[in-house]
């Protein structure tokens, strides 16, 4: 009969060794993984992450964007996304203040409109357009939206499209009447002829060329069922 | 056999079932159907074999629930079934942190079936996302097996990327992994060269029951022993995806003595290829041969298959944490009206392992698309009327603007997607 020792040695040599290690790393992964979820559940408020004076300045901003009627998600969500990016406290305030200006040039510009029109004008703003480029959109027909058009305009100053250009180009499709759809067909055509290599600005005058709108109206004169945004801050 | 085949009808049903639209965001699905040969000696020499998977999941969590069947002349011969959860932290420098917990069951005609709980963790580390090696160590409890003790699993591993999905090659990752098993079985007082073998000092000879003899292949009142076994598996594996066809192989070695390790369980190949038709119906072939599993009672096997993979959703089939910071791979993307006045953001992306988006939205918290098919990625938000900032990153890349939207510089110097939505759009359902 043969009989055979154990590999494993005497008990409590190497096996100890072995379930050191399993332990620790049990310990240091499952320690780990809860104190990150648990972090992630308890957090109660994302702008506790800046230092108490950046704080502090974000809530001044956003108390004084209350207080004169402007939404203050806006300034919060700039501050956020700041946080996100891991932008520092200076670049952070700075962000926000500018957020704070151009709503407040907005609405001087645009009147007492909806809250989520006032910030998409706001990142025009920042975008590059000038407030007197809006004066235009301070007049519209009930129930049109002027978002898309924000939307395309901010797009094309990005793009390298001066911006007295897309401001004219965009304004004159607006008086014309031109619905979403239309914009976002001259930007599709204006995006594919900047990728074949064409200037962008020569690109946007050929395009709006071509774009079909329905006739403009009256100069100075809302068409019927236009109105005007008569209040201002 | 009436618990297994409900177990796998339910299972199989769950995917069917249309669930609500905050739920459905985060399941993944498939289904796989085929002909199976085996040389096992324990199935038939080919069966139908029926394999539902179902995945429910979080950012950073997710609950696996997986079944096989063998059907063979309408009888179902072998049933497997495991649920697993999978806690994982963020990377935080590079390290990622993960907590693995499964129970499982074997069910076959021959035997009681086996169960197995086992909980494992794991700690990563990833080098510039295309590489990375972990470490890991957990318990795992065998009922109804010859093993009689808690095993001590540890396992080490590391990964390469190789290649990008838009190159011509495509990509490739390469995986080797050592695990090592440790545990106390009933074993026969005879090696597998008919060698008779000491038991451990404090283990006295034990008589087995007849369902443990049937396991030890030993005859009526011939005793067998508790002995301490240790056994390490060191396998590589490849998976290479270009284009629509993907292909996965593993070759393997286990070290032990001669106790320990069948001499079948010695060396393993396997290989399998998947040739997608479109981004939910895939042909699936492959065959090789596989190592017993002492822990589940499974023996070793030599097996060939063809089948046919139904994935409402499928599911990842990548083992490690890839990461590739190739935020330009997005292919399309675009949002559509849901149910309720929910948008969902529809993103096309192929070769990744995660999407996020975040924006004003989600107070700019990043927010992780489920994967719908091959390429493609879904999530509902609740996304009010008006201008929304949006950005996009895979795997835990870059974050960029999506392509195909109008994008303006942000605050910070960088670029973000413009998606507007109109009142209409909102409540258009």
């Amino acid at each position: 009969m043969r009989f055979r020792r154990t590999p494993f040695g005497a008990p409590g040599s190497r096996r100890v060794s072995v379930r050191a290690v399993r332990a620790a790393v049990l310990v240091f992964g499952a320690s780990v993984t809860l104190r990150t979820l648990r972090a992630q559940e308890t957090e109660p408020d994302r702008l506790a992450r800046l230092d108490a004076n950046t704080r502090f300045t974000i809530h001044v901003l956003m108390d004084s964007a209350e207080m004169a009627g402007l939404p203050s998600s806006a300034l919060r969500s700039i501050a956020l996304q700041g946080i996100s990016l891991k932008a520092d406290s200076k670049t952070i305030v700075a962000a926000v203040r500018q957020e704070l200006a151009n709503l407040r040039t907005a609405r001087t510009t645009l009147g007492p409109v909806e809250p989520e029109e006032l910030t998409a004008a706001a990142a025009l703003l920042h975008a590059g357009a000038k407030p007197g480029q809006l004066e235009k959109f301070r007049v519209r027909q009930r129930g049109r939206s002027d978002l898309q058009a924000f939307t395309i305009w901010a797009d094309l100053i990005t793009r390298g499209v001066p911006s007295e250009d897309a401001s004219s180009a965009i304004t004159k499709l607006w008086d014309d009447g031109a619905d979403d759809a239309t914009f976002l067909s001259l930007w599709n055509n204006v995006q594919s002829d900047i990728l074949r290599g064409l200037n962008p600005g020569a690109a946007l005058q050929a395009r709006v060329r071509e774009t079909p709108g329905r006739p403009p109206t009256a100069k100075g004169q809302p068409p019927e069922g236009q109105q005007e945004n008569t209040r201002s801050e | 056999m009436n618990e297994q085949r409900v177990a796998i009808l339910t299972l199989t049903a769950a995917l069917l079932i249309p669930a609500q639209r905050e739920v459905a965001a985060q399941i993944v699905s498939k289904f796989e159907a085929g002909q199976y040969s085996v040389s096992d000696g324990v199935l038939p020499a080919s069966t139908i074999r029926l394999a539902p998977t179902f995945q429910f999941e979080m950012p950073h969590a997710k609950l696996t629930a997986r079944g096989s069947a063998f059907l063979s002349d309408q009888q179902l011969q072998i049933a497997d079934g495991i649920v697993s959860g999978t806690f994982t932290s963020p990377t935080v420098y590079g390290v990622r942190a993960e907590m693995i917990g499964n129970a499982s069951r074997a069910v076959d005609e021959r035997s009681l079936g086996t169960d197995q709980v086992d909980v494992q963790t794991r700690v990563h580390v990833l080098f510039h996302q295309n590489g990375g090696v972990w470490l890991g160590g957990g318990v795992a409890r065998p009922w109804r097996v010859a093993v009689v003790s808690s095993a001590d699993v540890t396992d080490a591993g590391a990964w390469a990327k190789v290649g990008e999905p838009t190159a011509k090659f495509g990509v490739a990752t390469l995986t080797t992994t050592f695990t090592n098993f440790s545990f106390s079985k009933i074993a026969s007082v005879h090696d597998t060269s008919s060698a008779s073998l000491s038991c451990s000092t404090a283990a006295p000879m034990v008589e087995v029951s007849s369902d443990m003899r049937a396991l030890l292949s030993e005859s009526p009142g011939v005793s067998a022993c508790e002995r301490q076994s240790r056994f390490s598996d060191l396998e590589a594996s490849l998976r290479w995806e270009v284009g629509a066809l993907e292909l996965s192989a593993a070759m393997g070695h286990r070290f032990g003595d001669s106790y320990d390790v069948t001499p079948d369980s010695r060396r393993w190949t396997s290989a399998t290829a998947t040739v997608w038709l479109s981004d939910r119906v895939a042909i699936i072939g492959g065959g090789g041969r596989q190592p017993a599993l002492p822990l589940r009672g499974l023996p070793a096997r030599s097996f060939g298959m063809a089948g046919l993979e139904i994935a409402y959703s499928p599911i990842s089939k990548t083992a490690v944490p890839v990461s590739l910071p190739h935020a330009v791979l997005v292919r399309s993307f675009e949002t559509r009206p849901a149910v309720n006045g929910m948008q969902k953001i529809v993103i096309r992306v192929g070769g990744v392992e995660t999407v996020d988006v975040m924006g004003d939205f989600s107070d700019w918290s990043p927010l992780t698309l489920t994967r719908r098919g091959r390429d493609l990625w879904e999530l509902a938000l609740p996304l009010s009327p008006g201008m929304h900032q949006i950005n996009v990153r895979v795997d835990g890349g870059p974050w960029m603007s999506p392509p195909g939207i109008p994008t303006m510089r942000d605050a910070f110097n960088g670029e973000v997607g413009l998606v507007v939505i109109t009142p209409r759009e909102h409540g258009s359902r």
